[in-house]
């Protein structure tokens, strides 16, 4: 028998182990650095994407040469005093006001380095001036052009598609609790009406309450003329809210509703469910309890993309109800090859998404403890 | 538990978003290229007319300022405007409507509507190798339009006819020139005109027969039926623009299958405006990237002189000569020299420039580097129970008489409600704001001028002067259509040594012709401005009266900005000073109460009222007081703000938007400045017409009406701009009660009155006999007044539809007169079937009426 000696370890020749906190929080910090890096390099890729997208490559900038000559061309041309002038000193004048327009525009440098000051201004969410659109104020702030068209955007948006999510999903739960009711199969029946886009149903709405009853406007965001209270003119904003957003709403409902039923239904019919009903509790503590709480990662998940696809607004519905919202500005900007502008609300709208992705993952930890961050 | 901190997270993002919301700018107080020059004209030899605002058709009234109480400017998109003027939601749509279904549309509802030239469409045609071996330099490929005989052929191959009715629904007007024939050129020379139509009218045989010719020769050969060249097919490739008023896409449809009918194999490109003038203005003809391209040109007031088409068009010294597209296209020395005489009016008699115009006219067909197909027209609606006068090219909204003429029929007041396409595009300022048609519309309410063109002829009549007198110098063919204006010629016209004619930026006051000219100066026309007893009566919109101050203001500002030195320089400016000055030669002021100006140049116009120059405070953008311009020259000349986007850009400060955004803070921050100081601007000159006691009066009643209306565009006009709402896009304007005029005074122009042509005669004529036919002229029923008819032109067409007589209709009584066809005349037209076309030109309108009437001889 051989008495094998045991070396006892010292305090210094020990590795040192780390507290389960400390552990878990280098694995939190870990995770944060890693997760934000990645997320910094997709956002600058998606940009850098999104500009080169814009341009063409480049190639926006002959269509813009082209533009410039043939506006400073028709312009010029409709000035008596141009026309007056000698065919030599005429063209001088107008190469020299053609020379002016592409240098203010940035012609002048290739569009190289032009597309990596717009990403490092995006970046650093310096949004800089639009090349040719104004804000509605008037102002070429690239952030102010956005700004304006906020508050309407997620008037509308944020209105429209807030009670599509939270009506879905509380009627979706109630059908799920009643599968084969009428109104499950009623529901199930008009899930189809979703294929028609919200435009689509706008237009129809404008015919039939604007047209022919005459009870709604046809569109914009107040009556015409304007309200001289703010009281009235807010009402007047809420009225002229209810078709666009109806449209939005009645495009979406009964698909909303029918796919968050279905996914409920399954929570629905799991043994813990019928468990707690044998139990005798509640429906709403059953809902609230059983079906929600295992759900809610995916609820928050489709919340928060929700919540930031609300900047983007609507570009065809704004467009059916003339309402000033920031999908328009996002559709004339693409029009006008106005790259800042597109920049500035693709930048945006990156980082939220970015933000919304990074943050959801915490989200998740907090509402399931089945979920490690970093694990 | 989970319940309420979901509650608390949706609460929390709910918040944010209204935060978010909350953090736009308040509405708080405020808010396709136009043409707002002046149209230039030509000779006339019409009688002199009577004064159109002397005999207003209406009941007198009381009331000044617009007809109207409210005039609420609001966004409505082209295809539901219509159906909200049926529905009641708005009163008048001021745009331009032009698609068939819009007419059938407001025409079903029973709405009025105007009816405007604006849009004209061609094909245009890459001639890159002509002369040169007929292909292109940098492919090799054949490029068939390099011939000139295959563009001639293109007026055969392509039937407008039929473009009209299947796209315009029969509401444009077939075309083979650029002369607009809704305007005064298209009557001048319609004989010359009709020969040339009548030449080369639809005839696909002809044109295949032709194009057959010189593709042949061109080495080209067909097989299969479609045409090679070197071994492959030869591929046209067309440019068909998408955007625009759509009509574009359905015509090179229309045009592609003529020409693929015939053996030539297309390629269409759809493209937008954007992506096409890449190729076609931006891009180099020698590429061969593309051979046609769906052109169209539009007009923004009535024009009464285009002899300066045929350089524009067809001249590489045209406007466009920066293309290579126009550098490509090669004229005769004679037509070269001739085109460039017409556009720089280098005749001395109307006979001449008849001549010269109808020789440039034959020409064209030598070229052919586009073809003509269409005048559109365009409409816009409203109301049954509103009326409002419109312009023959500009049409409702941007024509200067809307504000004044706008009513409910039969009623004063009232609000009205006003559709356009879009609404506050660019900031605005008078220096260099928005020039967009949808700004444009309400700033013509707010403003006034000197003088206001009639919009049926594009003749200028007197607004706020009273009456003028022209001097031109030499034998220049200039006549006058109104007796407000006395034209007069003179051997040489000298202008005077104390005239002004430049602006010294260090001293800040204006340079004489006697310092700058000691030798003495001249000029081809002189105009003398005689405004009225009670012009200082008049009001801006902040109470403050108008003051010969505001008159020189106006010209220092002509120079000022545009000159190096000077605390408000602008380099964008600098181009327009120095094309200002070419042809200027001084101005002055004659007498200050009443007041009388003097304004001399060299650039003339071939109608005297058009000549004349009033120096009324309207800017390039709109119309200002000394003490406006006072305070935002502060802001530019500290940096603060820029007139010009370019300026704005290159500063990176805010564009100066008199009517909202982050320009407001500033202006009324350089208010406070200059009237704490009170500042009178280039004091050395304008401290002449200016008290320090004035000039505070002035600044007080700019702030107590930014204080009231939150924006700084005060106007003169018949409307105040009360209320702008920036992102709701509408704006508000209310009566001005103070303005001087009555509300009638333009309430002659409410409908043109364009003559309405009937003949009448035998339907057989014996071959060798005289043959007499009546023609008979009307408005709304009522025989045209025969003082107000400039001329009745009869053209004769034989069975072949060749020209055999072209004469004036003799006068019978108003209304009527009566042709007759001498015995030479039927026995030239020989057995057939004949045509008789009656031409009308009236005086109060451009537009000509034509009638037709087919006989028979035997």
């Amino acid at each position: 028998m051989s008495v094998e000696s045991q070396v006892q370890p010292t305090a210094e020749a020990a590795p040192k182990r780390l507290s389960p906190a400390m552990q878990s929080i280098t694995r939190v910090a870990k995770y944060t650095i890693v997760k934000l890096v990645m997320l910094f390099i997709t956002v600058v890729i998606g940009v850098y994407l999104t500009i080169l997208i814009a341009n063409m490559g480049g190639y926006v900038d002959n269509i813009m040469r082209g533009e410039i000559r043939q506006a400073v061309a028709d312009r010029l041309n409709r000035d008596p005093l141009y026309r007056s002038m000698q065919p030599d000193a005429r063209q001088a004048y107008l190469l020299s006001q053609v020379t002016d327009e592409e240098k203010r525009l940035g012609l002048d440098k290739p569009f190289a380095v032009r597309s990596i000051g717009y990403l490092a201004g995006a970046l650093q969410l310096d949004l800089g001036r639009a090349l040719n659109m104004s804000s509605d104020s008037g102002s070429r702030s690239v952030r102010l052009i956005i700004l304006e068209r906020l508050a309407p955007t997620l008037l509308l948006m944020g209105f429209s598609n807030m009670f599509l999510f939270f009506g879905s999903i509380f009627l979706a739960l109630t059908l799920s609790r009643n599968y084969g009711s009428f109104w499950d199969k009623f529901t199930v029946a008009l899930s189809p009406t979703s294929s028609a886009p919200p435009w689509f149903y706008g237009i129809f709405f404008i015919l039939i309450f604007a047209a022919i009853f005459r009870v709604m406007p046809f569109g914009g965001m107040i009556d015409a003329p304007p309200p001289t209270n703010q009281w009235d003119y807010a009402m007047s904003v809420l009225k002229h809210l209810i078709l666009p957003s109806s449209a939005i709403i009645i495009s979406s409902f009964f698909i909303s509703i029918y796919n968050w039923r279905t996914f409920f239904l399954i929570y629905s019919s799991e043994d813990y469910v019928e468990m707690a009903k044998a139990k005798g509790l509640s429906n709403r503590d059953v809902e609230s309890r059983y079906i929600l709480r295992p759900t809610l990662p995916t609820i928050i998940t489709n919340f928060g993309l929700l919540v930031i696809t609300l900047w983007t607004g609507a570009i065809i519905t704004e467009t059916v109800f003339s309402w000033p919202g920031l999908g328009r500005t996002a559709f004339r900007a693409i029009g006008l090859f106005d790259t800042p502008v597109i920049v500035g609300l693709t930048i945006i709208y990156a980082y939220l998404l970015a933000m919304t992705v990074f943050l959801l993952d915490f989200i998740y930890a907090v509402v399931d403890p089945r979920v490690k961050i970093g694990e | 538990m989970y319940r309420n901190r979901l509650m608390a997270l949706l609460g929390l993002l709910v918040i944010a978003s209204m935060v978010l919301a909350a953090c736009a700018p308040t509405p708080d107080v405020t808010e396709e290229p136009v043409d707002t020059s002046t149209p230039v004209d030509t000779a006339t030899t019409e009688p002199t007319a009577p004064d159109p605002t002397a005999e207003p058709e209406v009941p007198a009234t009381t009331r000044h300022g617009g007809w109207l109480d409210q005039v609420t400017m609001t966004v409505v998109t082209a295809d539901a405007a219509v159906t909200q003027i049926a529905a009641g939601a708005i009163d008048v749509y001021a745009s331009n409507l032009s698609t068939p279904q819009d007419i059938e549309a407001a025409d079903a509802a029973g709405l009025e509507r105007s009816f405007q030239f604006g849009i004209y469409y061609e094909l245009t045609f890459n001639p890159s190798g002509e002369f040169e071996g007929n292909t292109f330099p940098a492919t090799g490929k054949l490029n068939p339009f390099a011939s000139a005989k295959v563009r001639e052929a293109m007026n055969w191959l392509v039937d407008r006819n039929y473009i009209n009715q299947e796209v315009y629904g029969g509401n444009a007007v077939p075309k083979f020139f650029s002369f607009v024939s809704g305007f005064p050129e298209y009557a001048r020379y319609v004989e010359t005109i009709r020969g040339l139509e009548s030449r080369y009218q639809y005839d696909v045989d002809r044109a295949n027969a032709q194009i057959t010719a010189e593709m042949e020769a061109m080495g080209a050969t067909l097989v299969d039926g479609k045409w090679n060249f070197g071994g492959e097919p030869v591929d046209v490739i067309f440019l068909i623009r998408t955007d625009s008023d759509g009509t574009r896409v359905p015509i090179g449809d229309y045009v592609s299958n003529q020409l693929e009918s015939i053996g030539f194999t297309v390629t269409r490109q759809y493209g937008t405006s954007s992506e096409l003038s890449a190729l076609w203005v931006a891009g180099n003809i020698d590429d061969g990237l593309w051979h046609i391209y769906t052109g169209a040109w539009g007009v923004g007031g009535i024009t009464r002189n285009d002899a300066g088409d045929f350089q524009f068009f067809y001249s590489p010294n045209s406007a466009y000569a920066f293309t290579t597209l126009w550098q490509g296209y090669t004229l005769e020395e004679g037509d070269l020299a001739l085109y460039d005489d017409l556009a720089n009016s280098a005749f001395t008699t109307l006979e001449q420039r008849d001549e010269m115009v109808a020789q440039a006219l034959e020409s064209t067909f030598k070229y052919n580097y586009r073809v003509w197909l269409e005048d559109g027209r365009a409409f816009s609606p409203w109301q049954p129970n509103v009326s409002v006068a419109f312009d023959l090219a500009a049409g409702v909204d941007i024509n200067p008489l809307w504000p004044h003429t706008l009513r409910f029929d039969d009623a004063e007041g009232g609000s009205l409600n006003w559709g356009t396409p879009d609404l506050f595009v660019d900031p605005a300022n008078p220096v260099g704001g928005s020039n967009w048609t949808y700004d444009n519309q309400w700033q013509l309410a707010t403003n006034d001028r000197g003088v206001m063109l009639n919009p049926h002829t594009g003749i200028g009549l007197p607004q706020r002067i009273e009456r003028a007198e022209v001097t031109i110098a030499g034998e220049l063919p200039v006549g006058k259509t109104y007796d407000w204006v006395d034209l007069s010629f003179a051997e040489t016209i000298d202008v005077p040594a104390d005239a002004w004619i430049d602006w010294n930026v260090e001293t800040e006051t204006f340079i004489t012709v006697g310092e700058a000219y000691p030798d003495g100066l001249t000029a081809v026309v002189k105009s003398v401005s005689y405004y009225p007893e009670n012009l200082y009566d008049v009001q801006w919109h902040d109470g403050s009266n108008l003051d010969v101050a505001d008159f020189v203001m106006g010209m220092i500002m002509t120079f000022a900005p545009g000159m190096e030195g000077s605390p408000i320089y602008d380099e964008s400016i600098a181009g327009s000073v120095e094309a200002f000055k070419a042809g200027f030669k001084g101005f002055r002021i004659v007498s200050e109460s009443p007041l009388v100006v003097e304004f001399y140049t060299d650039a003339w116009q071939s109608d005297a009222e058009l000549n004349v120059t009033t120096l009324w405070p309207a800017y390039g953008y709109g119309d200002a007081a000394w003490h406006v311009i006072a305070v935002s020259n502060y802001a530019e000349a500290n940096g603060l703000l820029a007139y010009t986007a370019d300026k704005a850009e290159a500063s990176e400060v805010e564009w100066t938007n008199y009517i909202g955004g982050p320009s407001l803070e500033i202006l009324k921050t350089s208010l406070d400045a200059v009237a704490a100081e009170g500042t009178i601007p280039f004091s050395a000159t304008l401290g002449m017409y200016i008290t320090p006691e004035e000039a505070a009066a002035r600044y007080a009643n700019l702030d107590a009406f930014y204080a009231q209306y939150g924006h700084f565009w005060v106007g003169t006009g018949p409307y105040i701009l009360s209320q702008v709402f920036l992102v709701e896009k509408q704006a508000v304007l209310v009566n001005n009660p103070n303005y001087i005029d009555l509300s009638d005074k333009w309430a002659g122009f409410s409908a043109p009155k364009i003559a309405t042509a009937e003949v009448d005669g035998a339907a057989i004529v014996t071959v060798g006999a005289e043959a007499t036919f009546d023609v008979f002229v009307t408005f709304e029923g009522e025989a045209y007044p025969a003082d107000e008819i400039a001329s009745v032109k009869y053209i004769v067409y034989n069975a072949a539809g060749e020209i055999v007589e072209v004469g004036a209709a003799a006068p019978v009584a108003d209304g009527q007169y009566s042709v007759t066809l001498s015995a030479d005349t039927t026995t030239a037209l020989g057995a057939g079937s004949n045509k008789l076309e009656i031409a009308v030109v009236a005086i109060p309108v451009s537009v000509p009426a034509f009638t037709t009437f087919e006989f028979v001889t035997e």
